[in-house]
């Protein structure tokens, strides 16, 4: 930022501070430089600020305080159109090109003018491709493309705009690891060209690898702003974490050695995410899933409930095989939390208790075909009172709920009925303070009625606070099995990041 | 429009403008038609006679439109049912003549249910949209008429098998007086609300109580001088029959329950263990089984089947089933609502022939009362989510500490910050 640098910030925040109306601080003034043909990395946990702070700089929300200086001049940009205009551009994670059109068609989407194509397109395409270095076949279907190309097809639509500085929003998340390369490799051939990149991924090795200079963001605060030259991982993963956990924290291993085991999960397998998966979990466990988004936690749950179709291997709950469907696992005693609660655990436009009493459905009728509304609005009465469910009784709607009360719906779906084994899939994912205490609280309370639980979780701390024991996953795999109370944040995070050769050599401060 | 609204407030959910407003349309409907009538100097819109004539007009519309809106229901979409309701009926009198009037009328709902079956199964299990397959179907079986039928009228031969299909919908059935039915039906519900407002231990003497009580004992003690009795044709009665059985299903089973979850999220329903597939291909078979009946009860009465017969059926169904506030998108819909849909269709055209309107109007008039139907639904739903929005977002105090920072409030967050 002083004057004696030699390159000039082409982009720079200054006390940038984003307040939602809800009293959400998800940016709590940060500064930022980025340099003119830089690569500057920004990384941070899940809910760190970095969405927030892209969403900023890219125009599509207005920060609440600071000033963003665009080459030296304070820019107040109001709609996403202004900021590509003034040659930045954002690549998000889901590229947002239209399948059914050619690549040329667009990377040159904008273009004013009647004419779809024209010659002089075709010329500026190949010149365009020069300069990325690599070759797309400009009359090919978007849709047909495989990721990494569509990827390089919205590398040149922003280039096409005469865009100075590129965001890339994980840009690498979805892709293979060759595909991997020809995106870094674009990256690195377009920077030494004169081209500005922020680069956000959670790929650690990747960061360290491609930019010149990074940003750790945590609670809304830029942690640590350094040259990439200066820093290693283990520096990496203290700022990304932050604090060393509490002991106290820890929910310590109850002793549920020696119980029976509940759920044995045997050369699990699915067509995506999933390769051979064996673990069991005993009554009276509660076994976290530590993997990053992609990582195939999600999938796993999915392939023991059977959802996905495609699976292979055994699930057994109790010693007897369940077979490959939710149907099945339903009968068997598992209930499923599952990751999406609106679009997948929840009738919206149906009452709590009918929403609630709808897996055991044939509890609560009679002869299984009548069902008792009494017995339900009872159930569902008790469930609202139970969990502190904050509604106007067994007749809301579950899209007047806020997410935490709408989770415990989901959570009160499964409750007192004949489960046996439980599978969260992020459970208190965009859930205030106070309802994912409760959520966790109801976690150890199934745990402690010996209940079988297995919760996949991006919080690795919430995860410690709540499992006695950890499997991390990467890459559809499971990497490690630690004990929580033997493990911390900082080793899940490197375990996760596919960093550090052993589990156990990473020392922390 | 504003009174309904406010009283709207104090009736119970299913009396509401939102929820009702078929119903309200169609008696206005009625009273608009009742008065012309009298005006005009014709006989009574309301005559026993002309209501038997629209129950009987409405009777084949009713019966497709109850299997349409199960249809809609699972979140489906079926646009064949017209040219399977002509397949049953070929079917039925091309077979007669060697398998005898009930193997030719058991086969036609065979093929029906084959055809709601074929449906069922390439939508769910292939997954190609509903409504391309059952436009596919709907063109391929009205082919499959003309080469059945190669393209002539065919016509029932004189014989027993011919008098057996004239059967199926001859006989006319009168109805004792309505009133004291009503009055009985009102006592009873009466006395079942005063049991159960007992048992709660509340006071009997509320009007929910004592309203249906006393209306009931003024209907009966009336019923000697009040006599209002219809004549029922046979296929009304098939239809008010198919009614109640889906409408007792769809209300009170697990198998309406469920119907009911799969068609609004789907997704939910199957993570929740109900098995989706059945869910989604059996109201196709019973589309197809219905509209073969259908099919068979027009012949009945013509004791023949003109190929081209029963053509654009399934648009008027599916008119029926929105007019009844019926969600195209599933999850959302009922029977009798459907089938009040129908009469409205049947009553407007029934009302342009008696008024001896031009004839030439009905099919504008038809249009724009679904589409205004249609955007009444749409408006009323719209405003019932916002009033919801509004009346949720004062948080209560009891809330555990630090909830204003969820992510999920947000929008009855702004919305409630507005409205202050």
């Amino acid at each position: 930022m002083s004057s004696t640098d030699s390159a000039t910030p082409v982009l720079e925040l200054v006390d940038l501070t984003k307040t939602f109306p809800n009293g959400t601080r998800a940016l709590r003034g940060v500064d930022l430089a980025v340099t003119a043909g830089s690569v500057h990395g920004l990384v941070g946990a899940n809910g760190a600020g970095k969405s927030t702070l892209i969403k900023c700089v890219s125009g599509v929300q207005p920060p609440s305080e600071g000033e963003i200086r665009w080459k030296g001049r304070p820019v107040q940009w109001r709609n996403p159109g202004e900021v590509v205009a003034s040659g930045l551009a954002t690549i998000h994670q889901h590229v947002p090109l239209v399948p059914t059109l050619s690549a040329l068609e667009n990377v040159f989407l904008s273009e004013g003018g009647p004419h779809r194509m024209t010659l002089s397109m075709r010329e500026r395409f190949s010149a365009l491709v020069e300069r990325l270095g690599y070759e797309i076949d400009p009359d090919q279907q978007v849709g047909t493309m495989p990721i990494g190309s569509r990827q390089m097809v919205a590398i040149l639509q922003a280039l096409a705009l005469g865009a100075e500085l590129v965001i890339m929003d994980e840009p690498t998340a979805s892709l293979s690891a060759s595909e991997r390369l020809i995106v870094l490799d674009a990256v690195r051939r377009l920077a030494a060209d004169g081209t500005t990149f922020i680069f956000i991924s959670h790929f650690l090795d990747e960061i360290l690898e491609i930019t010149d200079h990074v940003t750790v963001l945590r609670d809304g605060r830029a942690i640590l702003d350094r040259p990439t030259a200066d820093l290693d991982e283990s520096e990496l993963v203290q700022a990304i974490a932050g604090r060393e956990l509490l002991a106290a924290q820890r929910h310590v291993a109850e002793a549920s050695e020696g119980r029976e085991t509940v759920l044995e999960v045997e050369q699990l397998g699915a067509e995506v995410g999933v390769s051979e998966v064996s673990f069991t979990v005993r009554a009276g466990e509660v076994v976290g899933l530590a993997g990053l988004l992609g990582s195939g936690r999600s999938e796993i749950l999915n392939a023991v409930f059977g959802a996905d179709s495609t699976r292979t291997g055994t699930v057994r709950v109790d010693g007897h095989a369940v077979a490959a469907n939710p149907r099945a696992a339903v009968h068997a005693g598992i209930a499923y939390v599952p990751e999406d609660r609106v679009s997948q655990g929840l009738f919206v436009d149906q009452p709590l208790w009918k929403n609630i009493s709808i897996p055991y459905l044939d509890r609560f009728s009679l002869r299984r075909l009548l069902p008792r509304e009494r017995h339900e609005r009872e159930r569902a009465q008790r469930a609202i009172e139970e969990l502190g469910i904050v509604a106007s009784g067994p007749d809301a709607l579950p899209s007047e709920l806020s997410g935490g009360n709408a989770q415990k719906v989901v959570f009160a779906k499964w409750m007192h009925a004949p489960t046996r084994v439980w599978l969260l899939d992020e459970p208190t994912a965009g859930i205030d303070v106070g309802a994912k205490a409760d959520l966790l609280g109801v976690v150890a309370q199934l745990a402690a009625q010996g209940q079988a639980v297995v919760v996949a979780c991006s919080d690795f701390e919430e995860l410690l606070s709540v499992a006695t024991r950890v499997l991390v996953v990467r890459g559809g795999r499971i990497v490690a099995d630690v004990e929580a109370h033997r493990t911390t944040e900082e080793e899940l995070i490197t375990l996760a990041h596919g960093l550090g050769s052993t589990p156990r050599e990473v020392t922390h401060a | 429009m504003p009174e309904l609204r406010t009283a709207g407030r104090s009736l119970p959910s299913w009396l509401q403008l939102s929820n009702a407003g078929v119903v309200y349309a169609f008696c206005v409907l009625v009273a608009v038609l009742s008065v012309a009538t009298a005006m005009s100097g014709r006989p009574s819109y309301v005559s026993p006679n002309n209501i038997s004539n629209v129950m009987d007009q409405a009777a084949l519309l009713g019966i497709i439109a109850v299997t349409t809106t199960i249809v809609l229901i699972s979140g489906n979409f079926d646009l064949s049912v017209g040219s399977v309701a002509a397949l049953g009926a070929a079917t039925c009198l091309v077979l007669m003549p060697s398998l005898g009037f009930w193997g030719a009328f058991v086969a036609a709902l065979l093929v029906g249910a084959g055809v709601g079956l074929f449906n069922g199964v390439v939508v769910q299990y292939i997954g190609i949209n509903a409504f391309i397959v059952t436009l596919g179907t709907m063109t391929a079986v009205r082919g499959l008429v003309l080469i059945l039928t190669d393209g002539r009228t065919i016509t029932a031969e004189t014989g027993a098998a011919r008098d057996s299909l004239r059967a199926l919908d001859a006989s006319r059935w009168v109805t004792p007086n309505l009133y004291l039915i009503a009055g009985v039906a009102l006592l009873l519900w009466g006395a079942w609300r005063w049991w159960s407002t007992r048992r709660a231990g509340r006071p009997v003497t509320q009007l929910n109580v004592l309203v249906p009580l006393g209306a009931g004992v003024l209907l009966v003690a009336l019923s000697p001088v009040l006599i209002l009795t219809i004549e029922l044709s046979q296929r009304a009665i098939y239809m008010l029959v198919i009614v109640a059985v889906a409408a007792w299903v769809l209300r009170f089973t697990t198998i309406g329950r469920r119907l009911y979850a799969t068609g609004g999220n789907a997704e939910a329903a199957r993570l929740s263990g109900i098995a989706v597939n059945r869910y989604r291909v059996v109201p196709f078979v019973l589309n197809g089984v219905a509209a073969a009946f259908v099919g068979v009860l027009y012949a009945s009465r013509l004791t023949s089947i003109n190929p081209t017969g029963l053509n654009g059926f399934e648009l008027t169904a599916l008119a029926a089933a929105i007019l009844g506030g019926t969600s195209l998108f599933g999850g959302l819909g009922s029977v009798v609502k459907s089938l009040i849909g129908a009469l409205i269709l049947i009553t407007l055209a029934n009302g342009f022939n008696i008024l001896n309107l031009g004839a030439n109007y009905q099919g504008l008039i038809q249009g724009v009362v679904l589409i205004v139907a249609a955007g009444m639904y749409t408006i009323a739903l719209r405003r019932r989510q916002r009033v919801k929005l509004r009346t949720v977002a004062p948080a209560p105090n009891d809330r555990p500490s630090g909830s204003a920072a969820e992510r999920e409030a947000d929008l009855v967050a702004t919305g409630s910050s507005e409205q202050r």
